[in-house]
This record gives structure tokens, sequence and C-alpha cells, in this order.
């Protein structure tokens, strides 16, 4: 295996990959600080303290905490359900739930609308209720909980189904009850799973955009998610103002980039001593 | 039934089916307290589902499943009383030794001083001490067998059910625990069944044998009882390491079985002498040629043939050796005759009428 | 046997889990497609046809399809050079690379979207190095297959990775002891093993494309007839309350989607058994 070309074969292709790597992913990244900081760090800072700007990091915040925690939830439920018991319509179940991720953001954004929207038949209900959705905070958060619905679960099923239903029953045989079995036996095979999960849905509900931006009617200091104000102040021409909100979007990327592969490790680890 | 043994677990006419599948065929038995029974089949026959609806696992799709008198087809696998030792030992990957050993007593909300002294004792009893703080991936198969032998008995179970418990374990350390695990059950004196596809495991260990094939029980018995008299074809093919073959009139005094299919031979049914060795009832004895020897340790395994039947003997160490392609007599004690179902055990007559003559 | 059959989990909270399950599937995914279906079937035929062959519709789905299909070759490609790299080769920053794969997963779409239009409109890093050839990038085609490559990167490194990963380098030494040589051995002996995987991440990867609004949607300048995407006329559509319209087109789209990924279940299907009779 020690042959020359070995070695310029290696190093040409390494060379390659990091060159597509630099242009596509990280001079992208440069560039959003540069064009941000490029004003000098006062304006950066106005940009950041603007009110709008304000108010569009809260109900970001405000939409990924619903998302993440509903999706808590629904992940750790429909995981436990699917890979601890057999019942009829398992698999179309399993189909439903990945459903999001092959549906584009605007179709998404879509079926809301027409759910909710003028022409639905609950449109009535809901007014006389007093509740809007469309074009309304609700709408944005159900698009984002949309958008991330199977992240959690997906993460979480391949752990459990490897490690099968044995403790589980064992626990059962003891006359352990639900919370406890999966409080002492599942949850600790799938903390980090589940973590992962957490931190993939997080950076996927603070970023979207199409369906949120079908949703929300963009209404500047109410419906508006970082996302979208981006996309209201590049349009407006300010460029610094977009980059500087756009940064802190990056910095949350590399965060949870740096996560993943600390997570990543430690589950493997983990799945490496069981053997 | 007053009259008769009560018996600790009775299945009476159980049926189970996967789809298409038949686990479980009219099943019935009973087990008799304090006994240590083997549910002995091949895979596929339908033993980890009969141990598997004890436990209340598995749902009988009919039938009754008591223990101790009770019917308990809609009790709870955990209200049921019993102790369960899983394949693969299911042992919790994220608590210590300790804790799995005390699980089942902190769920009954045993008080803590109590579970304390319980665990010790367990502890003590499967020689673990010292080791209660280990985790089961820092623990050797044998030890991990141990804890979930001692799990399935901290809660102090009536019944001991345990599925496959020597498979994980390696040759050496099967033998052992084996044996260990025999004389624990003796001495807590707990009713237990276990599954194993081991005949020697089986009749080494069981007091009773339950044989299972296809979803049937084929016989059941103490196991020197199902070893020497099998009923079934099934069961006498199954036992020892049989030669099968068909001709068996070319050996000399057996009766004759009107429709027989084939007969089994054991090795130990066979015995062997040089031309030159002295022999009890030369009238009987055919002349075979030696094919192949193999060493085994303690004794060697001769392949003979026998007028075109292949026969295994076996040979002590002690006696004169014997070189392949030698010429010996072989000498039949008896042999199981195969017809249909059926099994007819035939004695050499030579043996018998020696017998009357003296 | 007239036994009534209760069936016994052993487990408990099944009732619990799939209560929950089902109650929050049917509020975010099942209510919402059914009010698709229910709105597509107030349709008629002949609205629907004329909306989705308008000559600016039509348009827009080959600028879509024709930069996908591109952006997606390009990943295919890309992709298979980078997993081979993390997977045979140790280098210094092997690890930083790897998790790099990721970012487009990470990195919001709006925020890569406008990041990558700044770079190489005529003013920008990139396009002001273009311009003097005279290549125009942002607000081009070529500027939209550029933000869907950024966003496809992932899928082909992720489904050829493990795969690679489990290749046994006794096969390999086993072609070489054979005699064959390193290009040989690689399409001859790697390549089909990967090959399904191939399929699947760019089978992804396009699907994932075809949808693609929040990154493309400023890079691509949105001319009609030219470098008008679908999704955008969708988005344009709904902007101006025309749901038929926008319900038509959609439906054209999920369609597509459907296709894509019913072939690679097909090839996959095919692929699958074909390694399954050498076994």
């Amino acid at each position: 295996m020690g042959r020359k070309n070995d070695g310029v074969l290696k190093w040409t292709l390494i060379a390659i990959c990091a060159i597509f790597l630099f242009i596509m992913l990280i001079l992208p990244l440069i560039y959003i600080v540069a064009t941000a900081l490029r004003e000098g760090f006062g304006a950066y800072a106005a940009a950041l303290s603007d009110e709008y700007a304000r108010k569009a990091v809260g109900l970001t915040i405000k939409a990924t905490l619903w998302a993440v925690g509903l999706n808590t939830v629904f992940g750790i439920c429909a995981a436990w359900c699917i890979t601890k018991f057999n019942f009829k319509g398992k698999k179309i179940i399993s189909t439903l739930i990945d459903l999001p991720l092959t549906v584009s953001p605007i179709i998404a954004g879509l079926i809301f609308v027409l759910t909710f929207g003028r022409q639905s038949f609950l449109y009535d209900y809901l007014k006389a209720a007093g509740i809007s959705i469309i074009f309304a905070v609700p709408g944005v958060i159900l698009a984002t909980i949309f958008v991330t619905f199977p992240y959690i679960s997906r993460e979480i099923i391949p752990v459990l189904n490897a490690q099968g239903t044995d403790e589980e029953e064992a626990a059962a045989l003891m006359g352990a009850k639900t919370f406890t079995i999966f409080r002492k036996v599942t949850f600790p095979h799938i903390k980090w799973a589940l973590l992962y999960g957490v931190v993939l849905c997080t950076a996927r509900a603070m970023g979207e955009f199409g369906a949120v931006s079908v949703l929300s009617g963009h209404l500047r200091g109410k419906t508006n998610t970082m996302p979208l104000y981006i996309e209201l102040l590049y349009q407006g021409y300010d460029f610094t103002g977009a980059f500087a909100v756009s940064s802190l979007l990056v910095i949350m990327a590399v965060i949870v980039l740096a996560l993943r592969s600390i997570l990543e490790y430690k589950g493997k680890k983990e799945s490496e001593q069981d053997r | 039934m007053a009259d008769t043994v009560q018996n600790y677990v009775e299945l009476h006419d159980i049926n189970k089916n996967y789809g298409d599948f038949q686990a479980s065929h009219q099943i019935n038995f009973g087990i008799e307290k304090g006994k240590l029974v083997a549910l002995l089949g091949p895979s596929g026959s339908g033993k980890t589902t009969i141990l598997r609806m004890i436990a209340g696992l598995e749902t009988p799709d009919s039938g009754e499943i008591k223990i101790d008198g009770q019917v308990v087809n809609h009790i709870p696998a955990n209200k049921r009383g019993i102790g369960f030792v899983f394949q693969s030992y299911a042992l919790f990957r994220y608590m210590t030794v300790y804790d799995n050993i005390a699980m089942g007593l902190q769920i009954q909300k045993v008080p803590k001083q109590q579970i304390k002294e319980r665990v010790t004792e367990l502890l003590d009893l499967v020689s673990l001490k010292g080791l209660e703080n280990r985790y089961p991936n820092q623990l050797s198969g044998g030890q991990r067998q141990r804890v979930a032998f001692a799990r399935a008995i901290a809660p102090n179970p009536q019944l001991l059910l345990l599925d496959e418990p020597f498979a994980a374990i390696d040759a050496k350390v099967r033998q052992e625990l084996r044996s260990w695990l025999k004389e624990m059950i003796g001495k807590l004196g707990i009713t237990s069944i276990f599954v194993t596809h081991d005949q020697d495991e089986a009749m080494e260990v069981a007091d009773e044998i339950i044989l299972t094939n296809r979803g049937r029980i084929e016989q059941i018995g103490s196991p020197s009882e199902i070893y020497t008299y099998p009923k079934t074809a099934f069961t006498a093919s199954f036992f020892g390491q049989n030669a099968q073959l068909e001709g068996y009139q070319a050996f000399h005094t057996f009766g004759d079985v009107p429709g027989a299919d084939k007969a089994l031979i054991r090795p130990e049914f066979v015995k062997v002498y040089k031309l030159d060795e002295k022999q009890q009832y030369p009238e009987s004895a055919s002349i075979g040629t030696v094919e192949q020897i193999s060493f085994r340790g303690d004794r060697t395994e001769l392949q003979i043939n026998v007028n075109g039947l292949l026969i295994t003997a076996k040979r002590n160490l002690g006696e004169s050796p014997i070189a392949v392609g030698e010429q010996v007599k072989v000498f039949l004690y008896r042999i199981f005759v195969l017809k249909g179902e059926e099994v007819i055990l035939l004695e050499n007559e030579a043996v018998n009428s020696n017998y009357f003559n003296i | 046997m007239a036994i009534k059959r209760k069936k016994t989990r052993v487990i408990p909270g099944f009732g619990l889990s799939f209560g929950i399950t089902i109650a929050m599937l049917s509020l975010i995914v099942i209510i919402p497609l059914c009010s698709l279906v229910v709105f597509t079937a107030q349709l008629s035929f002949k609205e629907f046809w004329e909306t989705v062959s308008r000559p600016r519709v039509l348009s827009s789905y080959w600028v879509s399809f024709s930069t996908a299909l591109v952006a997606s070759l390009i990943n295919a490609v890309m992709g298979l050079i980078l997993a081979w790299v993390l997977v045979r080769y140790d280098f210094p920053g092997k690890r930083f690379m790897d998790g790099l794969i990721e970012l487009p997963f990470a990195l919001p779409t709006a925020v890569a979207g406008i990041s990558l239009t700044h770079m190489t409109v005529s003013t920008g890093w990139v396009g002001g190095f273009f311009a003097k050839f005279g290549i125009p990038i942002a607000y081009t085609k070529a500027g939209i297959t550029i933000a869907l490559v950024f966003i496809g990167i992932p899928f082909v490194v992720r489904s050829v990775q493990p795969v690679l990963e489990k290749i046994d380098y006794q096969y390999e030494e086993a072609a070489q002891i054979l005699g064959f040589s390193h290009a040989r051995t690689f399409w001859k002996v790697i390549f089909p093993e990967i090959f399904p995987a191939l399929i699947s991440g760019f089978t992804l990867a396009f699907a994932r494309c075809l949808g693609e609004y929040g990154s493309v949607v400023f890079i691509a300048g949105n001319t009609p007839y030219e470098t008008e995407i679908t999704p955008l006329l969708i988005m344009s559509e709904l902007q101006e309350y025309d749901y038929a319209s926008a319900t038509s087109i959609a439906l054209i789209m999920l369609f597509a989607a459907f296709v894509i990924l019913f072939i690679n279940a097909v090839l996959q299907s095919r692929a699958s058994k074909k390694i399954g009779k050498i076994a």
C-alpha cells in the first residue's frame, strides 16, 4: 500500500475538499461577520439593540421554545410507542412523522394557510372565538413546530431500536410503573440522542424561513422572526443591520456544530462501552 | 384433583399462533412444587413461547395457565410472583450491580435497611461481594449471569423462569455455571423452569424434562426415563449421538418388527471386540471394518462399517488399541426401531436367552 | 375458541404515549394535510391545468429542475470525494472538516442566502473577481445553483460515509492480491457497494433542492422566465391570496417529490437485491 502516487492522490483529494469547503461554507461565514462589522463595532451594536431587532429575537426564542418543548414531549412519546410496542399502523405513523422533512417549507406554510385561512371552514369558528392564527404569532409557532416535527423522535428511535425491549420488560416484571421505567431504565440510554435532537431542533426552529414567511404576514415588531427581519433589512438595503442580525444566527450555528460533535462523540463512546 | 399431587404450575390446552405460525399446539403439563424443570427442544420448537406465556410476557390464544392453583391468564406479569432471567440477562446497563439487584425491592417499597440486608445477602450467595458498584459492562459473562440470577430472586419469587440461561456464556464457564445453578436452586427450593436447546444441559441440570418439537410436547419425564425409554421417534433421535440406519436385520439375533422404517443405534449400545478378544455372545456378533478413529481425550470413537451400515462405537483408552482398516467384532445390546412416530426398543435376544439360561 | 383476547402488553405506558403521539400528529400533520386534500377536491381540473401549464409556471419548473439537477450532480461528485477523504485518510483538521459538513443544516437558510448573494454580486468578494471576466453569478441560474450546492452538501456525504466505513479493508486487499490496480479496485469493488447510498444521497439532495426557498430567493433575482423558481411562484400566488393557483402548483411539486422518492425506493430495492444475490 505504500506506493508513491498514494500520497499524491491523498493530498490532492484532501486539498480539493478543503478548497471546496472553504469557498462554499467558511467564506460565507467570514463574509457575514466582516460585513456586519464593516461600519465599526458601534454600528453593529446599534443594529442589534434596535427595538425591532430585539422583538424579532424575542419572537424567535418564543417560537423555538414552543417547538422544542412540544417536539421533545412528542418525540419521546412517539419513539417510546414505536420502539417498545407492536401495533397496527406503525409504519404509517412513522411515515407521517417523517413527512415534514420531505415537504418544501413553502408548501408547509401553504397547508396551514389552507387549514386556518379565510377559505377554511374553521375560519368562522376561530374568528368567533377571537383567535387568529394566520399572520399572527400562533401561525409562526405552528409553522416552526411543523418543520421541526420529526427532529427529536428521529434521533431517539434508532437508539431505542438498538437497545431492544429486554430491560423494560425486566423492569415491568418487577412491577415498575411507566414513569419509573422511563426515568431509571430508558432515559439513560437516550439522553445523548435526546440532547442532540434538541440541539438540531433548536437550530432549525431558529432558522426556519420559508414556512414562517408564508404564515407570518411580516408585521414588523409583531410577527417577524429573526430570519424574516433579516430579509426585511436586506431588501431595504440595510446590509450592516441584516448581517449584524445574521451574525447572531451564525454564532448559534457554530455552537450547534460544536455541541453536535461533542454529543456524537459521547453517544458513540457509550454505545461502544455497551458491547 | 384433590388426591393427586398438587402441581404448582399447570398448563391446560394452551394454543398460540403468530399469524400462520403455530408456536404452541395443545400444550398440557403440570410441574410439582420445588422441581427444576427443563423445557428442551430444537430452535423454533416453541419452548421459549411457553416460558414467556407462563411469565405473562405473551398471552395464549386459548387455554388456561395456573400458578399455585390460580388461573393467571388475566393477571399481569408483575403480579404472578415470578422471577425471570432473560437470555441476554437484560441487566439495566446504566445501574450498578447493587441497584440492579435492589430495583425490584425498591419498587415494592421495601424499607432501605431491609433492601441493603437482602442485597448483601444475595451478593454473598452468588459470590459477587465487592463488585456491587460495578456496572454490567465491567463484568464477565458468568458474573452477569449471576447478577441476573440474584436480581430475579431478590423479591423472593415463588417461581423462577430462565430463558436459555447458559447460551451467552463460553463453553468452559458454562459447565461450572450449570452445577452452580443446580446447587443454588436446590438450596433455595424454588420451583424453576429453564429453556434450553442443549440436551446435555437439560439432562445434567433438570429434575424433569419437557421435550418440545414443532409447537407440541413430545414427551415429559425424568432425564433417565426420557433418555432410556423414548416414546416417540423424535425423542429417540433427539437424544444421544445416533447412527440412523436402514436394514437393521443385518445384525444377528434381533426380533423382527413388521413395517419398521429404520433403526437408531447409540454408541453405548455397541460393544467392539478385537477378533482375538474373548466375547460373551459370540453367536450374535457381526464382523465390521474400522473406517475412522477419532481421539476424544478420555476415549476413542470408532466408525465401523458393518455390511455397508455405518455405526459409531466408543472404546475406552484402557482397552487394547484398534487401527483403521482392522476387522472387528461388533455386538449390539439393543436398538431402537422406528415405525412411523412409534419407537420400539429391541433387546438383543442373545442377552435375554443367556439371562434365562443362567 | 371464542375466548375474548385482551392483549396484555407487559411494558406499561402504551395508551399514554400512543395518545399523545396521535393527538400531536393529527394536529400538526394530519389535519393540515387533510385540508390540502379537501381544498384540492374543490379545484376544477380545467382551472388546475390552466394554472400549472401557464408559460411562466412551466419555465419555473425548468429553472427549478435544471438548477437542482446540476447542484445535486456537483454534490454527488464532491460528496463522494469528501466521504472518501473523511473515511480513508488521516490528516490534521479532519474532525473539524467532518463537523463542518453539517453547517448547511445548522445555518439558517436566509442567512446563507444573503451571504452568498452579497458575496457574488458584482461588488462582492467572489462576484467582483468573476465580474472581471464578464461572468455574472448573483441573479443568474449559476447563482441559484451555488445556493443549492450549499444546501445539498451534507446529504451525499452523510449517506455514503457510513457505508464506506463498513466496507472491510480485506475486500480491497483481496482485490489487490488478485492484481487489481487501485482505480480498478475502486470502480469494481468499492463503487458498487456505495452506489445505492450515493443514489439515495443524490435523490434526497435533489428533492430538498427542488423545494428550497430561503437560500435561493435572495440570489435568484426572481426574473420571470429566467430565474424564477417554483416555490417562489407559490409564494407570490399566496401573497396575492390566490390560494387555488398556489395549491395547484404545490400539488405539481408534491407530485414531483413523490416521484423522486419513489424512483429512489425502486433503485434501492433493485440494488439491494443485486447485492443480496452475490452474498
